[in-house]
């Protein structure tokens, strides 16, 4: 079959957006976390932490990791359909709207505009820019997938696809509002059923936009960076059915003893227990793709990327069905126990996985070999601990706090006050900013190892044919 | 038992089936070829 001419511009345009929105949401977040402990840090009306941690979850999830995420279904979607994009008009457009979309956003919640729906708080006309973005994004990769030379579709176009759909699903519904100015609007729905229709969405926006790309990416990285194939194609395929049979039950998990009838709490717990089988189906195919590999995780740092993530989406696949057993929530609910728990997810496994496909595209799309591997351990060094000390150190508090504010003394008073179980929480919020800054020093040494590949890394004679051929 | 009952039961058996469906041609010997294929395909030369 003749090598189709493929789009690399686009894949390099999204690569270096995702990861300057990635760099902002790092910063803003050690921020963020610096105002936790030092209250004078915050500067009204702007750059409270109101306002700035919005920004620091928005600028993460749509910055981060979806932009992250088109630079890479955007390349994955030409190389497995063996076919080039659809259409490259559609592509750049999608670029750009992306960046205006991002910085709408940020500038709307520094503002003040919300919808005050956590993970949701954009106002009605930046959503409607998202929705128009994501419809650019998805009809250019199923238009690509239909004109496919391809006739197997390989695992991660399943996930490509699920992701596409079940965002556009789930944005929208979640964002039924009714505009009442140019920036307020009122939720379609009220009250207990706001709240599980949101939850719904909160829950299933970590499926469709931080479970389901990364393990596109990761199928698709893993194999191609051991040179091994994966270890069963037929196991990838009723894991992913079975994630989406039962992913889409589980968001009144974060509404377990609220006013949201018994039944469906009920029903959202069984279901985020039983979806650990098709978690855990991900993680042991890829572990299992690495028998008589290990000793790849040794010489090969792209392995050594992509088998940590797995892993910490393999714990977070436990951890999360645990906090979601109401005896467990009721306990760690609201406490700083959650916060770590995301973020194991997005610093231990999305962005392990990003990181990894990232320095995997990068020498192909610009032709270059990578600058410095010791670079690019050290970046991997630096993440690791930084995110355990930050996730670590927060359980720790987690557990701490749970068990203060459930102490009570012999008449049934509360043993403490709140105000001492916040003062109780500031080494452990030390230790957080102490672990965001050794991750932000990380994302730095990958950025300059990045950049610097681009200018002085070795031209490499395969892929820079890729790339000046690919240039659209 | 109520219309809506009888919907939601319905809707719940026959998503059930399906996924059963989607096992059972997954991991038929007949099609095992064809469902291991596309993990060989994608290591071609990009």
């Amino acid at each position: 079959m003749e090598k189709p001419n493929y789009n690399t511009d686009i894949v390099r345009s999204f690569i270096n957006w995702g990861i300057i929105w990635g760099l902002v949401s790092i910063m803003v977040g050690v921020i963020v976390s610096l105002q936790m402990v030092e209250p004078a840090l915050n500067f009204p009306p702007y750059l409270t932490f109101g306002r700035l941690r919005p920004l620091h979850t928005n600028a993460g999830i749509y910055g981060w990791a979806v932009g992250t995420t088109f630079a890479l279904f955007l390349y994955m979607v030409q190389r497995l359909c063996k076919t080039r994009l659809w259409s490259d008009k559609l592509a750049r457009f999608q670029l750009w709207f992306f960046n205006a979309t991002i910085i709408t956003a940020a500038i709307t919640l520094l503002l003040g505009y919300t919808t005050s729906k956590e993970y949701h708080e954009l106002e009605w006309p930046v959503d409607i820019m998202v929705v128009i973005l994501w419809v650019a994004f998805a009809i250019n990769i199923i238009m690509t997938i239909i004109k496919r030379r391809e006739e197997q579709m390989y695992i991660s176009l399943w996930y490509m696809m699920a992701s596409i759909v079940g965002v556009a699903i789930l944005y929208i519904v979640d964002g039924a509002e009714v505009p009442v100015s140019l920036f307020k609007s009122y939720s379609a729905y009220a009250g207990t059923n706001d709240a599980n229709v949101h939850w719904w969405f909160g829950h299933n926006a970590v499926a469709m936009v931080l479970t389901a790309p990364p393990l596109a990416m990761f199928y698709y990285v893993l194999p191609k960076s051991t040179g091994v194939p994966i270890y069963s194609h037929r196991m990838s395929i009723i894991a992913f059915w079975s994630l989406i049979f039962m992913y889409l039950w589980t968001g009144a998990h974060h509404l377990l003893w609220t006013p949201v009838p018994d039944w469906i709490q009920t029903l959202a717990m069984a279901f985020s227990v039983m979806l650990i089988a098709p978690s855990w189906g991900s993680v042991f195919n890829g572990y299992l793709s690495m028998r008589g590999q290990w000793h790849q995780m040794r010489e090969n740092y792209l392995v050594k990327f992509l088998i940590i993530g797995i892993t910490f989406y393999g714990l977070q696949t436990l951890q999360g069905p645990m906090q979601a057993i109401r005896s467990f929530s009721a306990f760690i609910h609201y406490t700083d126990w959650v916060p770590a728990h995301i973020h194991m997810g997005t610093m231990g496994w999305v962005s392990m996985i990003a990181f990894a496909s990232i320095y995997y595209l990068v020498p192909r799309v610009y032709g270059r070999e990578l600058y410095s591997v010791p670079l690019a351990n050290l970046h991997f060094w630096l993440i690791l601990i930084g995110q355990l000390i930050w996730t670590i150190s927060l359980w720790i508090a987690g557990v701490l706090q749970a068990g203060m504010w459930t102490a009570t003394n012999s008449d049934g008073s509360l043993a403490y006050s709140f105000m001492e179980t916040m003062v109780e929480m500031y080494p452990y919020w030390w230790a957080r900013v102490f672990g965001g800054i050794i991750f932000l020093f990380g994302v730095i040494v990958f950025i300059y190892n990045l950049v610097m590949t681009t200018r002085r890394g070795e031209v490499s004679p395969a892929s820079e044919r890729t790339a000046v051929e690919g240039r659209a | 038992m109520d219309w809506a009952s009888i919907l939601y039961l319905g809707v719940t058996f026959g998503l059930f089936i399906i996924f059963v469906l989607i096992v059972r041609y997954t991991y038929s010997r007949k099609n095992r070829e064809q469902n291991e294929e596309a993990k060989y395909r994608m290591l071609d030369d990009d």
